[in-house]
């Protein structure tokens, strides 16, 4: 019983040792002053469609393997310290997703983002805040909830929106988007 | 045995002890009946051994049967887990080590099918990203006019071009 004791205790050590870096990643976007909490809303919808969770180091290596296709590309993600994304499908019922929207957009407005673009309509509602510290921007949120998906895309770093049709050809990634 | 010779003795207690045949009880039967000091032997013996019958076992106190009971325990060999043990304090002090060993361990650089991952990530928050700026140029366009959703974007951009301008100076 004791052994069994002692190797679970061995094992669970060994997961934390591993774990710990990522843990460590997540904090260190956490700490940075354009990173935007979105809560959870799995409880009402499930599992995200779509989350995305990319860190500083790991968009280094992307931005360096895209320096070869494009210096652009890689101009533009060098300045991104970190991007989130999280998509919830909605078969009927958006109210939860709704109230997230309401919420997240408090939080913003009394942490010193500016908003860029809000649409308010009864269908859907969109969302562009920007986070801008001694003239220098941050990050930027956009969030998008219409009666089909709830998009949350927090970007931490600079991106200028303008550059990114410019680069989007250069990823060679088929994303089926619907924008009707 | 009332300094009775001490031949006699086995001799009575087997025949307490019910082990002494029927010949030889009943020759030590008439043996004692000549022998006045054999026959006391005999007596006493009976009696005593009525005596000892007649004793009643008494149950020992809690306290004591508690202390009998530990002697065992007391007894037994250490048990295999203690962290005081050698090999387990050794197994602690080496654990350090095995911490440096598995973090030195862990490979800090990715993949490339983990870069090629990233990367395709990358393009689909890029994609939504692009996406809600077209939801928003469409919005501004249908309420305002194409020339007013362009100058509106135009500002967004600059504003936010200044800002990494305004950045890169500060870098240089």
């Amino acid at each position: 019983m004791k052994r069994l004791l002692m190797n679970k205790f061995v094992i669970g050590l060994f997961c934390t040792l591993f774990t710990l870096p990522v843990l460590a990643q997540e904090d260190e976007l956490k700490d940075l002053p354009g990173f935007v909490d979105f809560g959870d809303l799995s409880a009402t919808y499930g599992e995200p469609k779509i989350t995305i969770n990319l860190g500083g180091t790991m968009l280094n290596f992307v931005g360096m393997m895209s320096s070869s296709d494009s210096q652009e590309t890689s101009d533009l993600i060098s300045k991104l310290k970190g991007i989130r994304v999280q998509i919830y499908s909605m078969a009927e019922n958006s109210d939860a997703a709704k109230s997230q929207f309401g919420k997240t957009k408090s939080h913003l407005k009394t942490s010193g983002w500016e908003p860029i673009v809000q649409i308010n309509e009864d269908d859907e509602q969109v969302l562009v805040y920007m986070k801008s510290v001694n003239g220098n921007m941050e990050g930027m949120t956009v969030m998008v909830v219409d009666d089909e998906e709830a998009v949350f895309v927090n970007v931490i770093g600079q991106l200028n929106p303008a550059e990114l049709a410019k680069v989007m050809d250069r990823f060679d990634v088929d994303v089926d988007l619907d924008l009707e | 045995m009332n300094e009775y010779d001490d031949k006699w003795e086995d001799r009575i207690n087997a025949l307490m002890d019910g082990e002494l045949s029927a010949t030889d009880a009943e020759l030590l039967k008439t043996q004692a009946s000549d022998d006045h000091d054999l026959a006391c032997a005999i007596i006493e013996a009976y009696q005593l051994q009525q005596a000892m019958g007649a004793i009643h076992v008494e149950r020992a106190p809690d306290s004591l049967r508690k202390r009998l009971r530990a002697i065992p325990r007391k007894h037994r060999p250490a048990p295999a887990f203690s962290l005081l043990q050698p090999r387990w304090a050794m197994a602690l002090a080496a654990l350090p080590l095995v911490v440096i060993a598995v973090s030195l361990m862990r490979p800090d650089t990715p993949s490339a099918s983990e870069i090629a991952q990233a990367r395709q990530e990358l393009a689909i928050a890029f994609a939504y990203l692009d996406k809600a700026k077209l939801i928003t140029g469409r919005e501004i366009e249908s309420s305002v006019g194409q020339t007013m959703a362009d100058a509106v974007t135009d500002s967004v951009n600059r504003a936010i071009k200044s800002q990494n301008l305004n950045s890169k100076e500060k870098e240089a």
